[in-house]
């Protein structure tokens, strides 16, 4: 009996000193786990803190928890004067209007939600903001909102699209002065001309229409790269498209003898989402190039049809054709072919990667079938516009 | 009657060719090299047609064809934008102004900018 009671108290004590180790240990755990948390704190600020782009952290009040030094130089305000105060608040002044239209829902007094949203604070700062909502499985927990500077961006791109306009502009007037010199004395405005002054004069007018192509084809590979060269997409019909160029293109077809055919279905085709203007371009391109490429009394066939979902352009010659090691850059800019330098035929190689940037901005799809010696097709599509909304 | 073309255009040989063009094709035809005084031609010598350049010293062409078309006096003039800027921005906006056409210089001979002109005129 005795020992069983003695038993017993001995393995309660053990019991308890157990208790007492589990207990210490889950308390040192603790305290670790403190400390990491500490840790994790102090480098996730370190990490703000230290970001080129600035970050405002709301609570889910939207109020403002963490503001970090690039906005609080961005907004010329004090950390003190901004922490724990209503996001709504901070933005009431008149200095925001711009960033408290993109950012805050008036109406439901809410976030929204903008992604990469470009806003320009002032002349002297412009900023692209996005907001992350900031949620748990069960609760949502604030907003993240991201200030990304862009103004140095900005300028960059405004004096390049006023560099490109005002050379394009300071370029083509003396050569508008030269084409119409050329054309009233070649029109005999003058008095008339021995056929060999014309013929020369004929030449110079050809040369200088070359040039202001060249500027024309530097203008749009300048917007191409500024990333805003479709003006304004409508659904239309291709094939409209195709036969205005074939219209404006037979002076050239007659003065190569060459034969062109075409095959485009009686039908109304599907609508696709296109900008005219340069859609106009990239057809023409292409069939400039076959044109230029096919020897005098060569053809050219083009021909439209209808797939599942896109409509598919294919325009074939019988020219000289792309040598097979040089099929992988024929897009690119400045690109010509080394057998067609060789028959000194005029091209600024910018044609091909103008046309493959405005397939593209309509997300088309181009490409393209080449032997030298025996011809090249080249094709492209375009989803139907009905695909592209959906 | 001759028809009256007002030629507005800064730059002097252009001026000169198509004064010269106009004047061959049986125009008549009254030039103004700035914005300014475009704008006091449009109302004194009543064209029948307005040729207008938009880079101009002083109020560009873009104001002059603005300012026409509010003052009731000139507002029924037809205009054509004759220019080197020719991005679809400008042509949206000079078409929105109420131009009748826009034509790039570069892009046009002379006479080709007089056949335009004639199907305006006539």
């Amino acid at each position: 009996m005795y020992e069983e009671q003695s038993n017993f108290k001995e393995t309660k004590e053990e019991a308890l000193r157990r208790v007492r180790v589990a207990l210490l240990n889950i308390l040192e755990d603790t305290e670790v786990s403190r400390k990491d948390a500490v840790n994790e704190k102090n480098k996730t600020m370190a990490i703000i803190e230290n970001l080129t782009d600035g970050i405002l952290l709301l609570n889910r009040n939207n109020e403002v928890e963490i503001i970090s030094p690039p906005v609080v130089d961005f907004f010329r305000k004090e950390k003190e004067e901004v922490v724990g105060k209503n996001i709504f608040d901070f933005l009431s002044g008149e200095d925001f209007k711009n960033l408290r239209e993109q950012l805050v829902d008036e109406e439901k007094k809410k976030m929204k939600q903008v992604f990469r949203q470009e806003v320009s604070i002032s002349n002297r700062l412009d900023l692209e903001v996005t907001t992350v909502f900031l949620k748990t499985e069960s609760e949502e927990r604030g907003v993240l909102i991201i200030f990304h500077d862009v103004t140095r961006d900005k300028l960059v791109e405004r004096m390049k699209t006023e560099f490109v306009s005002i050379s394009a502009h300071q370029l083509r007037t003396p050569l508008s002065a030269i084409k119409w010199t050329l054309r009233m004395v070649l029109d005999g405005d003058t008095g008339e001309l021995n056929v060999e002054q014309k013929e020369m004069l004929e030449k110079s007018y050809v040369s200088n229409e070359r040039m202001i192509a060249l500027i024309n084809d530097l203008l749009n590979v300048s917007r191409i790269e500024e990333g805003r060269f479709l003006y304004k997409q409508e659904p239309g019909q291709l094939e409209d498209v195709v036969k205005t160029v074939i219209d404006s293109s037979q002076e050239l077809l007659k003065m190569k003898k060459i034969s062109l055919s075409v095959d485009i279905p009686q039908e109304k085709l599907p609508l696709v989402n296109i900008d005219n203007e340069k859609m106009e371009l990239a057809v023409q391109n292409l069939l400039e190039n076959a044109v230029k490429y096919t020897p005098e009394g060569g053809s050219v066939h083009i021909s439209i049809e209808k797939h599942e979902a896109e409509i598919v352009f294919k325009i074939k010659d019988t020219g000289v054709g792309i040598p097979e090691t040089e099929h992988e850059r024929i897009f690119t800019k400045f690109f010509r072919g080394d057998n067609v330098i060789k028959m000194e035929t005029e091209g600024s190689g910018l044609g091909l990667y103008t046309t493959r940037n405005i397939i593209d901005a309509h997300r088309g799809k181009i490409w393209f079938e080449s032997k030298e010696g025996k011809g090249t097709t080249f094709y492209f599509s375009l989803p139907f516009a009905k695909a592209l909304t959906a | 009657m001759l028809k009256k073309i007002l030629l507005i255009e800064d730059d002097k040989f252009l001026r000169e060719l198509m004064n010269k063009k106009l004047l061959t094709m049986g125009y008549d035809v009254v030039c103004a090299s700035d914005g300014e005084s475009g704008l006091v031609a449009i109302k004194e010598s009543k064209p029948d047609v307005v040729l207008l350049d938009l880079i101009l010293p002083g109020i560009n062409g873009f104001e002059v064809l603005e300012k026409a078309k509010k003052d009731p006096e000139t507002a029924n003039v037809p205009v054509i934008i004759l220019s080197n800027l020719g991005q679809s921005e400008d042509i949206e906006k000079g078409l929105k102004l109420g131009a009748k056409d826009f034509l790039v210089k570069a892009h046009f001979t002379p006479q080709e900018i007089i056949t335009k002109l004639k199907t305006i005129i006539e």
